[in-house]
């Protein structure tokens, strides 16, 4: 009886911590490309206007960035005015949980094909080491840790807590922003 | 392992051995299939491989009712509209491609358009489009390496937008694939060896990258294992058909492997190496696999160990020490291609290749790190990472 009041419940808290973290992982890509070189320098070989959709199927909680030159990324929350150029698609919403939740890593996510690529991969592979560089900034080292394939050697501590300061402050500001909009 | 998740299908049926050319009629006609058209390249027809395909069907009653013979290495989106044409005005309702990797991603992409409709294949370009299955197709291999027979891919450029269009989907697989020694009786020593490396390559990166599991594991040692024991032998008599067997049905074991479990930076710079040098795929394989060994051997340790067993036999495996089992893996490749070498000259850097400069090297990493493949990579390849292994590879 418990369990059958539990269950749904459970789904649901699930559910919405995917579509938060998605909210955070837009924003903190904008902010990430505004505060690290090496992540510009990455984006800036995507087409200006490029749109980059991160998604769960079929049609659950998603967010867009968008390249909008030099390196730098705009927020653009779960939609655009036109088609997406590439689309990261999680197969469940349960696999964007293991994966948001730092229980298995991107890369191994890719590996058990619990995501679809729709677009051009070689774009894909970029994006996947943005967000790696972005999770390595953002989370705790141990947590960093089981998120990325391999922690970058050369993040040193005060570099990784400055640049994660800036990137949540910039969150912060963006999440009021939104509110008060 | 109460974590680990994985993914394995392969549908082709393989009919392998001694006249298994002489099954296509019956297998066709179980298809409902009588008017097959054959696609391949002007190579395999003056080797005179196409003969004994034709004669089998020939001699069971079943005509051949076109033959395309003009694929060309780098098949182009006009290629395929031209055949499709050819495939629809002789009223064909079968496919059998003949031949390599170009011969066989060319008749997948021909199957779409005479399955789908249309004459633009860029219009099913990408993963997943198709929704339904295609029309009876077969591949007959004539080399022993690519292992296309068994993938659900077919890569087709497009000169005009100097790109290369990638098709992905299951509905690609062949409905059999026909491994006959007499395919492979006269592929010249070079290739026989290059292509040999590529399967070797394609089951040792399926066995030590990210998405290996436990089915595409045993594809993997049982191709290195036949590898292993048969490519020199044929490099020492060209004409064994049992030897030739072995290799084909290796790659076709590898194929299967690495359609299931992909592969890692070794096709990641082996691909940005034949995009820019031009050089064949089997030979960047056999190239770069000891050097990206090297580079991952602390993340591969465990598993590139138990390779020496089907790479060097029980008796060197059981007098290795185990945590010298990798190193040793490493070295029977390292002396595979040393006696390759002294066969055929099959190139060991980069340099004995004559056809890449030291200036290229920056370009090839930044392009590899592009590549699909990089992400089964067990290791995280930075571009300093990837230029390292590109020096080693150098000379």
């Amino acid at each position: 009886m418990i369990n059958r009041l539990i269950t749904p419940m459970a789904l649901q808290a699930r559910g919405l911590y995917v579509e938060l973290m998605f909210q955070v992982m837009g924003r903190a890509l904008q902010a990430v490309s505004e505060v690290d070189r090496d992540v510009r320098s990455e984006v800036s070989a995507l087409p200006e206007g490029f749109l980059f959709e991160m998604m769960v199927m079929p049609d659950g909680s998603r967010f867009i960035v968008e390249h909008i030159g030099n390196g730098h990324l705009h927020y653009h929350g779960d939609n655009a005015s036109r088609p997406v150029d590439l689309s990261i698609q999680f197969k469940h919403v349960a696999h964007a949980f293991l994966v948001l939740s730092f229980q298995e890593k991107t890369s191994v996510a890719f590996a058990n094909d619990r995501m679809l690529v729709d677009g051009d991969i070689s774009y894909a592979v970029r994006m996947t080491r943005v967000l790696n560089r972005l999770e390595a900034f953002i989370l705790p080292r141990l947590i960093a840790k089981r998120a990325v394939k391999e922690y970058p050697a050369n993040l040193n501590l005060p570099k990784k807590v400055l640049s994660a300061a800036r990137i949540y402050l910039k969150v912060a500001n963006h999440f009021v922003a939104t509110v008060r909009a | 392992m109460k974590n680990s998740y994985y993914e394995f299908f392969c549908p082709v049926k393989v009919i392998a051995g001694k006249a298994a050319l002489e099954h296509i009629p019956y297998e066709l006609t179980g298809l409902a299939a009588k008017r097959p058209m054959i696609i391949t390249d002007k190579g395999v027809r003056a080797a005179g491989l196409l003969e004994p395909v034709i004669s089998a069907c020939e001699e069971s009653g079943l005509d051949i009712i076109a033959i395309y013979d003009d694929v060309p290495p780098d098949s182009s989106v006009g290629v395929v509209k031209d055949i499709a044409g050819i495939y629809r005005s002789e009223k064909c309702d079968s496919i059998i491609a003949v031949g390599g990797g170009s011969a066989i991603d060319t008749a997948k992409a021909v199957n779409i358009l005479v399955s789908e409709g249309g004459d633009d294949i860029s219009v099913y370009v990408g993963a997943g489009v198709l929704k339904r299955p295609l029309k009876p197709f077969f591949v007959v291999p004539t080399t022993a390496g690519t292992g296309s027979e068994v993938t659900a891919v077919a890569v087709i450029s497009d000169p005009a937008k100097s790109v290369k269009l990638p098709f992905t989907s299951s509905f690609l697989l062949p409905n059999a694939a026909i491994i006959d020694p007499r395919m492979t009786l006269t592929l010249p020593p070079h290739i026989t060896a290059a292509t040999a490396m590529d399967a070797l390559t394609h089951a040792t990166e399926a066995f030590t990258c990210m998405a290996k599991n436990p089915l595409s594991d045993a594809f993997a040692t049982a191709a290195i294992k036949k590898v292993s024991t048969s490519l020199l032998t044929v490099m020492d008599n060209p004409k064994d058909a049992e030897a030739r067997l072995e290799l084909a049905q290796a790659s076709t074991m590898a194929g299967i492997a690495f359609s299931n479990s992909m592969v890692g930076l070794v096709h990641a710079l082996g691909h940005a190496t034949g995009a820019l040098c031009h050089l064949p795929h089997g030979l960047c394989m056999s190239l770069y696999l000891p050097y990206v060994l090297e580079y991952n051997l602390e993340s591969i340790r465990g598993p590139l160990g138990e390779l020496l067993l089907y790479l060097d036999g029980p008796e060197a495996y059981a007098t290795t020490p185990a945590d010298r089992r990798a190193e040793a893996s490493i070295s029977a490749i390292r002396s595979l291609r040393d006696a390759l070498y002294k066969h055929c000259k099959l190139p060991r850097t980069l340099k004995e290749t004559g056809k890449v400069t030291e200036t290229q090297l920056d370009r090839i990493a930044s392009i590899a790190l592009d590549d699909g493949s990089i992400m089964f990579n067990p290791r995280e390849v930075t571009l300093a990472d990837a230029k390292a292994v590109l020096k080693r590879a150098w000379a």
